[in-house]
Protein backbone atom coordinates (compact mmCIF):
# COMPACT_ATOMS: atom_id res chain seq x y z
CA UNK A 1 0.00 0.00 0.00
CA UNK A 2 1.37 3.40 -0.92
CA UNK A 3 0.96 6.00 1.75
CA UNK A 4 1.41 9.75 1.43
CA UNK A 5 4.62 11.16 2.92
CA UNK A 6 4.57 12.04 6.56
CA UNK A 7 5.49 15.73 6.85
CA UNK A 8 8.90 17.01 7.29
CA UNK A 9 11.56 17.18 4.70
CA UNK A 10 14.70 18.73 6.09
CA UNK A 11 15.25 22.45 5.65
CA UNK A 12 12.28 23.02 3.41
CA UNK A 13 9.27 25.22 4.00
CA UNK A 14 6.74 22.64 2.85
CA UNK A 15 7.02 20.42 5.93
CA UNK A 16 6.41 23.35 8.26
CA UNK A 17 3.14 24.11 6.54
CA UNK A 18 2.35 20.41 6.33
CA UNK A 19 3.12 19.92 10.00
CA UNK A 20 0.89 22.82 10.94
CA UNK A 21 -1.89 21.47 8.77
CA UNK A 22 -1.39 18.00 10.23
CA UNK A 23 -1.38 19.40 13.74
CA UNK A 24 -4.58 21.25 13.01
CA UNK A 25 -6.10 18.09 11.62
CA UNK A 26 -4.94 16.10 14.61
CA UNK A 27 -6.55 18.57 16.93
CA UNK A 28 -9.96 17.37 15.89
CA UNK A 29 -9.25 13.66 16.00
CA UNK A 30 -6.92 13.13 18.95
CA UNK A 31 -7.16 13.88 22.63
CA UNK A 32 -5.62 17.26 23.36
CA UNK A 33 -3.74 15.98 26.36
CA UNK A 34 -1.58 13.26 24.86
CA UNK A 35 0.56 11.50 27.45
CA UNK A 36 3.36 11.44 24.86
CA UNK A 37 5.78 14.09 23.76
CA UNK A 38 6.04 12.76 20.24
CA UNK A 39 3.78 14.11 17.55
CA UNK A 40 0.67 11.95 17.11
CA UNK A 41 -0.15 10.70 13.64
CA UNK A 42 -3.66 11.36 12.39
CA UNK A 43 -4.12 7.61 12.04
CA UNK A 44 -2.02 4.66 13.13
CA UNK A 45 0.27 3.26 10.42
CA UNK A 46 1.00 -0.45 10.25
CA UNK A 47 4.55 -1.70 10.68
CA UNK A 48 5.83 -1.94 7.10
CA UNK A 49 7.09 -5.06 5.45
CA UNK A 50 10.32 -4.39 3.58
CA UNK A 51 13.62 -6.19 3.38
CA UNK A 52 16.99 -4.47 3.24
CA UNK A 53 20.52 -5.60 4.03
CA UNK A 54 22.15 -5.20 7.41
CA UNK A 55 25.77 -4.20 8.01
CA UNK A 56 26.86 -7.86 8.08
CA UNK A 57 25.46 -8.28 4.60
CA UNK A 58 22.52 -10.42 5.71
CA UNK A 59 18.93 -9.77 4.62
CA UNK A 60 16.93 -7.92 7.24
CA UNK A 61 13.17 -8.36 6.89
CA UNK A 62 12.04 -5.40 8.94
CA UNK A 63 8.59 -6.68 9.84
CA UNK A 64 9.74 -10.15 10.87
CA UNK A 65 12.81 -8.91 12.75
CA UNK A 66 11.08 -6.21 14.74
CA UNK A 67 7.55 -7.58 15.13
CA UNK A 68 6.06 -6.96 18.56
CA UNK A 69 8.88 -4.70 19.76
CA UNK A 70 9.22 -0.98 20.17
CA UNK A 71 11.17 0.05 17.07
CA UNK A 72 12.50 3.49 16.29
CA UNK A 73 13.05 3.85 12.56
CA UNK A 74 14.96 6.63 10.86
CA UNK A 75 16.15 7.31 7.34
CA UNK A 76 19.37 9.29 7.10
CA UNK A 77 23.06 9.11 6.27
CA UNK A 78 26.33 9.11 8.14
CA UNK A 79 27.67 12.28 6.47
CA UNK A 80 24.60 14.18 7.66
CA UNK A 81 25.99 17.19 9.51
CA UNK A 82 23.12 17.85 11.85
CA UNK A 83 19.82 15.95 12.05
CA UNK A 84 21.01 12.33 11.96
CA UNK A 85 23.87 12.46 14.49
CA UNK A 86 21.81 14.58 16.89
CA UNK A 87 18.80 12.25 16.68
CA UNK A 88 20.94 9.12 17.13
CA UNK A 89 22.97 10.66 19.95
CA UNK A 90 19.87 11.76 21.81
CA UNK A 91 18.13 8.40 21.46
CA UNK A 92 21.27 6.58 22.61
CA UNK A 93 21.82 8.94 25.54
CA UNK A 94 18.22 8.57 26.69
CA UNK A 95 18.27 4.78 26.32
CA UNK A 96 21.47 4.55 28.35
CA UNK A 97 19.76 6.39 31.19
CA UNK A 98 16.66 4.20 31.17
CA UNK A 99 16.20 0.92 33.02
CA UNK A 100 17.59 -2.13 31.26
CA UNK A 101 14.07 -3.44 30.85
CA UNK A 102 13.21 -0.51 28.55
CA UNK A 103 16.57 -0.40 26.80
CA UNK A 104 16.59 -4.10 26.00
CA UNK A 105 13.07 -3.95 24.56
CA UNK A 106 13.77 -1.03 22.24
CA UNK A 107 15.16 -1.48 18.73
CA UNK A 108 16.71 1.36 16.79
CA UNK A 109 16.91 0.88 13.03
CA UNK A 110 18.73 3.35 10.82
CA UNK A 111 18.30 3.09 7.06
CA UNK A 112 20.96 4.88 5.06
CA UNK A 113 19.74 7.13 2.28
CA UNK A 114 23.28 7.37 0.93
CA UNK A 115 24.22 3.76 0.18
CA UNK A 116 27.02 4.82 -2.15
CA UNK A 117 29.12 6.42 0.59
CA UNK A 118 27.69 4.52 3.55
CA UNK A 119 29.50 1.25 3.13
CA UNK A 120 28.57 -1.49 5.60
CA UNK A 121 31.79 -0.84 7.54
CA UNK A 122 31.27 2.90 7.66
CA UNK A 123 27.64 2.58 8.66
CA UNK A 124 28.51 0.06 11.37
CA UNK A 125 31.33 2.20 12.76
CA UNK A 126 29.10 5.27 12.78
CA UNK A 127 26.27 3.49 14.60
CA UNK A 128 28.70 1.88 17.05
CA UNK A 129 29.65 5.41 18.06
CA UNK A 130 26.14 5.74 19.48
CA UNK A 131 25.24 2.20 20.46
CA UNK A 132 26.44 -1.14 19.07
CA UNK A 133 22.90 -2.51 19.26
CA UNK A 134 21.60 0.00 16.69
CA UNK A 135 20.77 -1.73 13.43
CA UNK A 136 22.04 -0.25 10.17
CA UNK A 137 20.35 -1.10 6.90
CA UNK A 138 21.40 -0.59 3.31
CA UNK A 139 19.95 -1.29 -0.08
CA UNK A 140 19.89 -0.03 -3.62
CA UNK A 141 18.40 3.43 -4.09
CA UNK A 142 15.30 1.79 -5.51
CA UNK A 143 14.94 -0.49 -2.48
CA UNK A 144 15.40 2.43 -0.11
CA UNK A 145 12.85 4.54 -1.96
CA UNK A 146 10.41 1.65 -1.83
CA UNK A 147 10.95 1.37 1.93
CA UNK A 148 10.43 5.11 2.32
CA UNK A 149 7.17 4.85 0.41
CA UNK A 150 5.98 1.99 2.59
CA UNK A 151 6.87 3.87 5.77
CA UNK A 152 5.24 7.00 4.44
CA UNK A 153 8.11 9.46 4.50
CA UNK A 154 9.30 11.69 1.71
CA UNK A 155 11.78 10.13 -0.70
CA UNK A 156 15.41 11.06 -0.08
CA UNK A 157 17.25 13.00 -2.78
CA UNK A 158 20.88 14.02 -3.24
CA UNK A 159 21.33 17.79 -3.26
CA UNK A 160 23.96 20.55 -3.07
CA UNK A 161 26.75 18.81 -4.94
CA UNK A 162 29.99 20.64 -4.17
CA UNK A 163 32.86 21.13 -6.65
CA UNK A 164 34.86 18.45 -4.82
CA UNK A 165 32.07 15.93 -5.41
CA UNK A 166 30.72 15.87 -1.87
CA UNK A 167 26.99 16.23 -1.53
CA UNK A 168 24.19 16.36 0.99
CA UNK A 169 21.14 14.14 0.94
CA UNK A 170 17.74 15.56 1.66
CA UNK A 171 15.80 13.10 3.78
CA UNK A 172 12.93 12.83 6.22
CA UNK A 173 14.01 14.30 9.55
CA UNK A 174 11.67 12.42 11.85
CA UNK A 175 11.99 9.16 13.75
CA UNK A 176 8.98 6.87 13.44
CA UNK A 177 8.10 4.88 16.53
CA UNK A 178 6.51 1.46 15.94
CA UNK A 179 5.06 0.20 19.18
CA UNK A 180 4.60 -3.46 20.22
CA UNK A 181 1.10 -3.41 18.67
CA UNK A 182 2.94 -3.21 15.32
CA UNK A 183 1.67 0.26 14.52
CA UNK A 184 3.16 3.73 14.45
CA UNK A 185 1.11 6.22 16.40
CA UNK A 186 3.78 8.86 16.88
CA UNK A 187 6.68 10.45 15.09
CA UNK A 188 9.53 12.40 16.63
CA UNK A 189 10.66 15.37 14.55
CA UNK A 190 14.05 16.99 14.74
CA UNK A 191 14.11 18.94 17.98
CA UNK A 192 13.09 15.99 20.13
CA UNK A 193 15.11 16.24 23.34
CA UNK A 194 16.68 13.49 25.42
CA UNK A 195 14.15 14.22 28.13
CA UNK A 196 11.36 13.64 25.61
CA UNK A 197 12.75 10.23 24.71
CA UNK A 198 13.29 9.37 28.36
CA UNK A 199 9.69 10.31 29.01
CA UNK A 200 8.11 8.48 26.09
CA UNK A 201 10.13 5.29 25.66
CA UNK A 202 9.01 3.64 28.92
CA UNK A 203 5.42 4.38 27.89
CA UNK A 204 5.83 3.18 24.31
CA UNK A 205 7.53 -0.06 25.21
CA UNK A 206 4.38 -1.35 26.88
CA UNK A 207 1.81 -0.22 24.31
CA UNK A 208 -0.40 -3.15 23.39
CA UNK B 1 17.19 27.29 11.77
CA UNK B 2 18.63 29.89 9.53
CA UNK B 3 21.60 29.92 7.29
CA UNK B 4 23.69 32.39 5.38
CA UNK B 5 23.61 36.18 5.53
CA UNK B 6 25.60 38.66 7.56
CA UNK B 7 25.16 38.44 11.29
CA UNK B 8 25.84 41.48 13.45
CA UNK B 9 25.90 39.48 16.70
CA UNK B 10 26.62 35.84 17.48
CA UNK B 11 23.52 33.71 17.97
CA UNK B 12 22.50 30.07 17.71
CA UNK B 13 21.92 29.38 14.01
CA UNK B 14 21.49 25.62 14.01
CA UNK B 15 23.75 25.16 11.01
CA UNK B 16 26.79 22.88 11.00
CA UNK B 17 29.90 24.50 12.43
CA UNK B 18 32.73 25.40 10.08
CA UNK B 19 36.09 26.94 10.85
CA UNK B 20 35.48 29.64 8.25
CA UNK B 21 35.92 33.12 9.65
CA UNK B 22 32.80 35.20 9.90
CA UNK B 23 32.41 38.90 10.53
CA UNK B 24 30.32 40.17 13.44
CA UNK B 25 30.25 43.95 12.94
CA UNK B 26 28.08 44.49 16.01
CA UNK B 27 30.88 43.15 18.18
CA UNK B 28 33.42 45.50 16.60
CA UNK B 29 31.14 48.50 17.05
CA UNK B 30 30.50 47.61 20.68
CA UNK B 31 34.19 47.08 21.42
CA UNK B 32 35.05 50.39 19.74
CA UNK B 33 32.35 52.19 21.74
CA UNK B 34 33.44 50.60 25.00
CA UNK B 35 37.05 51.50 24.24
CA UNK B 36 36.17 55.10 23.49
CA UNK B 37 34.04 55.38 26.60
CA UNK B 38 36.60 53.66 28.77
CA UNK B 39 39.35 56.02 27.63
CA UNK B 40 37.55 58.78 29.50
CA UNK B 41 37.66 56.90 32.79
CA UNK B 42 40.83 54.84 32.57
CA UNK B 43 43.56 55.42 35.12
CA UNK B 44 46.79 56.13 33.29
CA UNK B 45 48.85 53.90 35.59
CA UNK B 46 46.46 50.95 35.23
CA UNK B 47 45.67 51.30 31.55
CA UNK B 48 46.89 47.78 30.81
CA UNK B 49 44.25 46.32 33.12
CA UNK B 50 41.47 48.11 31.29
CA UNK B 51 42.89 47.17 27.90
CA UNK B 52 43.03 43.54 29.05
CA UNK B 53 39.34 43.72 29.95
CA UNK B 54 38.46 45.08 26.50
CA UNK B 55 40.57 42.44 24.77
CA UNK B 56 38.94 39.68 26.82
CA UNK B 57 35.49 40.96 25.90
CA UNK B 58 36.46 41.07 22.26
CA UNK B 59 37.83 37.53 22.34
CA UNK B 60 34.72 36.00 23.88
CA UNK B 61 32.25 37.94 21.73
CA UNK B 62 33.88 37.64 18.32
CA UNK B 63 34.57 34.65 16.05
CA UNK B 64 35.25 31.85 16.88
CA UNK B 65 34.53 31.95 20.62
CA UNK B 66 31.39 34.05 20.20
CA UNK B 67 29.46 31.78 17.83
CA UNK B 68 30.74 28.62 19.51
CA UNK B 69 29.40 29.81 22.84
CA UNK B 70 26.19 31.16 21.39
CA UNK B 71 25.05 28.06 19.60
CA UNK B 72 27.28 25.03 19.89
CA UNK B 73 29.07 24.40 23.17
CA UNK B 74 27.76 25.01 26.67
CA UNK B 75 31.32 24.93 28.00
CA UNK B 76 32.28 27.88 25.79
CA UNK B 77 29.04 29.64 26.71
CA UNK B 78 30.05 29.44 30.38
CA UNK B 79 33.50 30.75 29.52
CA UNK B 80 31.82 33.74 27.91
CA UNK B 81 29.65 34.22 30.95
CA UNK B 82 32.57 34.15 33.37
CA UNK B 83 34.48 36.62 31.25
CA UNK B 84 31.61 39.05 30.70
CA UNK B 85 29.97 38.85 34.13
CA UNK B 86 32.88 38.25 36.45
CA UNK B 87 36.37 38.85 35.10
CA UNK B 88 36.03 41.71 32.59
CA UNK B 89 33.83 43.97 34.76
CA UNK B 90 36.23 43.54 37.66
CA UNK B 91 39.20 44.40 35.45
CA UNK B 92 37.34 47.35 33.91
CA UNK B 93 36.78 48.84 37.34
CA UNK B 94 40.30 48.05 38.55
CA UNK B 95 41.68 49.92 35.58
CA UNK B 96 39.37 52.91 36.04
CA UNK B 97 40.19 56.11 37.85
CA UNK B 98 37.83 56.75 40.79
CA UNK B 99 38.61 60.44 40.58
CA UNK B 100 37.53 60.62 36.94
CA UNK B 101 34.40 58.62 37.72
CA UNK B 102 33.57 60.84 40.69
CA UNK B 103 34.10 63.93 38.59
CA UNK B 104 31.84 62.62 35.82
CA UNK B 105 29.12 61.68 38.29
CA UNK B 106 29.31 65.09 39.96
CA UNK B 107 28.29 66.65 36.66
CA UNK B 108 25.33 64.29 36.31
CA UNK B 109 23.35 64.12 39.56
CA UNK B 110 20.63 61.89 38.10
CA UNK B 111 23.16 59.30 36.97
CA UNK B 112 24.94 59.59 40.30
CA UNK B 113 21.71 58.77 42.14
CA UNK B 114 21.10 55.72 39.93
CA UNK B 115 24.68 54.52 40.39
CA UNK B 116 24.52 55.09 44.13
CA UNK B 117 21.36 53.02 44.38
CA UNK B 118 22.32 50.23 41.99
CA UNK B 119 25.75 49.72 43.52
CA UNK B 120 24.54 49.39 47.11
CA UNK B 121 25.96 46.01 48.08
CA UNK B 122 22.62 44.40 48.86
CA UNK B 123 20.97 45.71 45.70
CA UNK B 124 23.99 44.77 43.58
CA UNK B 125 24.22 41.26 45.01
CA UNK B 126 20.52 40.63 44.41
CA UNK B 127 20.72 42.02 40.88
CA UNK B 128 23.80 39.93 40.14
CA UNK B 129 22.12 36.76 41.39
CA UNK B 130 18.87 37.54 39.58
CA UNK B 131 20.64 38.08 36.27
CA UNK B 132 22.56 34.85 36.80
CA UNK B 133 19.42 32.85 37.48
CA UNK B 134 17.25 34.40 34.78
CA UNK B 135 19.89 34.30 32.05
CA UNK B 136 20.62 30.63 32.74
CA UNK B 137 17.01 29.47 32.88
CA UNK B 138 16.65 26.98 30.00
CA UNK B 139 13.52 28.58 28.46
CA UNK B 140 15.24 31.97 28.45
CA UNK B 141 18.49 30.66 26.99
CA UNK B 142 16.76 28.55 24.36
CA UNK B 143 14.52 31.38 23.22
CA UNK B 144 16.99 34.26 23.34
CA UNK B 145 20.07 32.55 21.95
CA UNK B 146 18.32 31.94 18.66
CA UNK B 147 17.97 35.68 18.12
CA UNK B 148 20.85 38.06 17.61
CA UNK B 149 19.10 40.68 19.71
CA UNK B 150 18.39 38.06 22.38
CA UNK B 151 22.00 36.93 22.52
CA UNK B 152 23.09 40.58 22.66
CA UNK B 153 20.69 41.16 25.55
CA UNK B 154 22.14 38.23 27.49
CA UNK B 155 25.72 39.34 26.91
CA UNK B 156 25.01 42.92 27.94
CA UNK B 157 23.03 41.89 31.01
CA UNK B 158 26.03 39.86 32.16
CA UNK B 159 28.43 42.77 31.63
CA UNK B 160 26.16 45.30 33.32
CA UNK B 161 25.35 43.07 36.29
CA UNK B 162 29.07 42.38 36.72
CA UNK B 163 29.90 46.08 36.73
CA UNK B 164 27.20 46.71 39.33
CA UNK B 165 28.39 43.80 41.46
CA UNK B 166 32.05 44.75 41.51
CA UNK B 167 31.54 48.51 41.77
CA UNK B 168 31.20 48.75 45.53
CA UNK B 169 34.21 46.48 46.01
CA UNK B 170 36.52 48.41 43.72
CA UNK B 171 35.24 51.97 43.24
CA UNK B 172 34.85 54.12 46.38
CA UNK B 173 32.21 56.31 44.75
CA UNK B 174 30.01 56.99 46.57
CA UNK B 175 31.88 56.49 49.83
CA UNK B 176 30.55 53.63 51.95
CA UNK B 177 32.50 53.82 55.21
CA UNK B 178 30.59 50.94 56.77
CA UNK B 179 31.42 48.64 53.88
CA UNK B 180 34.71 47.61 55.46
CA UNK B 181 37.15 45.23 53.72
CA UNK B 182 36.05 42.19 55.69
CA UNK B 183 32.48 42.90 54.67
CA UNK B 184 33.69 43.10 51.08
CA UNK B 185 35.20 39.66 51.43
CA UNK B 186 31.91 38.34 52.76
CA UNK B 187 30.01 40.20 50.00
CA UNK B 188 32.11 38.74 47.19
CA UNK B 189 31.93 35.29 48.71
CA UNK B 190 28.17 35.38 49.30
CA UNK B 191 27.39 37.17 46.04
CA UNK B 192 29.04 34.47 43.98
CA UNK B 193 27.46 31.52 45.77
CA UNK B 194 24.69 31.21 43.17
CA UNK B 195 27.43 30.45 40.64
CA UNK B 196 28.40 27.46 42.70
CA UNK B 197 24.85 26.11 42.65
CA UNK B 198 24.52 26.74 38.93
CA UNK B 199 27.79 24.90 38.31
CA UNK B 200 26.65 21.95 40.41
CA UNK B 201 23.32 21.87 38.61
CA UNK B 202 25.06 21.73 35.24
CA UNK B 203 27.40 19.02 36.42
CA UNK B 204 24.79 16.81 38.05
CA UNK B 205 21.86 17.08 35.62
CA UNK B 206 20.94 13.72 34.13
CA UNK B 207 20.18 15.22 30.72
CA UNK B 208 21.26 18.32 28.82
CA UNK B 209 19.27 21.24 30.15
CA UNK B 210 19.62 23.56 27.15
CA UNK B 211 18.03 22.57 23.85
CA UNK B 212 20.28 25.09 22.12
CA UNK B 213 23.37 23.02 22.81
CA UNK B 214 21.72 19.60 22.85
CA UNK B 215 20.28 20.00 19.36
CA UNK B 216 23.22 21.87 17.86
CA UNK B 217 25.29 20.08 15.24
CA UNK B 218 28.25 18.63 17.12
CA UNK B 219 31.53 20.48 16.84
CA UNK B 220 33.57 17.83 18.60
CA UNK B 221 33.05 14.20 19.58
CA UNK B 222 32.10 15.35 23.07
CA UNK B 223 28.45 14.61 23.78
CA UNK B 224 26.00 17.32 24.77
CA UNK B 225 25.85 16.01 28.33
CA UNK B 226 29.63 15.79 28.68
CA UNK B 227 29.92 19.31 27.31
CA UNK B 228 27.39 20.49 29.87
CA UNK B 229 29.30 18.81 32.68
CA UNK B 230 32.46 20.44 31.39
CA UNK B 231 30.60 23.76 31.49
CA UNK B 232 29.78 23.20 35.13
CA UNK B 233 33.39 22.27 35.79
CA UNK B 234 34.65 25.41 34.06
CA UNK B 235 32.33 27.56 36.12
CA UNK B 236 33.32 25.80 39.31
CA UNK B 237 37.07 25.83 38.78
CA UNK B 238 37.80 28.93 36.72
CA UNK B 239 35.11 31.03 38.37
CA UNK B 240 35.93 29.65 41.78
CA UNK B 241 39.64 30.26 41.39
CA UNK B 242 39.11 33.83 40.25
CA UNK B 243 36.79 34.60 43.16
CA UNK B 244 39.15 32.86 45.58
CA UNK B 245 42.01 34.96 44.20
CA UNK B 246 40.05 38.18 44.64
CA UNK B 247 38.95 37.26 48.16
CA UNK B 248 42.51 36.31 49.11
CA UNK B 249 43.95 39.56 47.79
CA UNK B 250 41.21 41.54 49.53
CA UNK B 251 41.87 39.79 52.79
CA UNK B 252 45.63 40.14 52.80
CA UNK B 253 45.48 43.72 51.60
CA UNK B 254 43.17 44.49 54.49
CA UNK B 255 45.45 42.65 56.92
CA UNK B 256 48.48 44.53 55.62
CA UNK B 257 46.69 47.87 55.81
CA UNK B 258 45.50 47.08 59.32
CA UNK B 259 49.09 46.35 60.38
CA UNK B 260 50.20 49.64 58.89
CA UNK B 261 47.26 51.37 60.55
CA UNK B 262 45.95 52.42 57.17
CA UNK B 263 42.45 52.53 55.76
CA UNK B 264 40.71 50.71 52.96
CA UNK B 265 43.21 49.60 50.35
CA UNK B 266 41.98 49.56 46.75
CA UNK B 267 43.74 46.55 45.52
CA UNK B 268 41.25 43.90 44.50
Amino acid sequence: MSLPPIWSFRLRPVPVVAALVSAAACADTLPRSSPYRGEPLPAARPRPDFTLTDTRGAPYPFLAQTKGTLTLLMFGYTNCPDVCPVHMANIAAALHRLPYDVWSRTRVVFVTTDPERDTPEKLRAWLDGFDPSFVGLRGTPEEIHAAERLVGVAASVPEHTAPNGSYAVGHAAQVIAYTPDDSAHLVYPFGTRQTDWAHDLPLLVVVR
Amino acid sequence: MSSGGLQWWCSARGVPWTWSWQAYPGVWILIALVGALYARFAAARRLAVGVLAIVLCWIVLDWPVGPLGAGYLASVHVLQFLTLAVIAPHLFLLGASPERIASALERRPAVRRIVAFATQPLVAAIAFALVLVVTHAPPVVDRLMRLQAGAFLLDMSWLLSGLIFWWSVVIPVPQRPRFVPLLKVAYVFAGTQPHLYLAMWLMLAAFPVYGTFELAPRVTRVSALDDQQLAGGVMLTLGGLYILGVVTVLFFAWAHAAEQGGGDPRVA
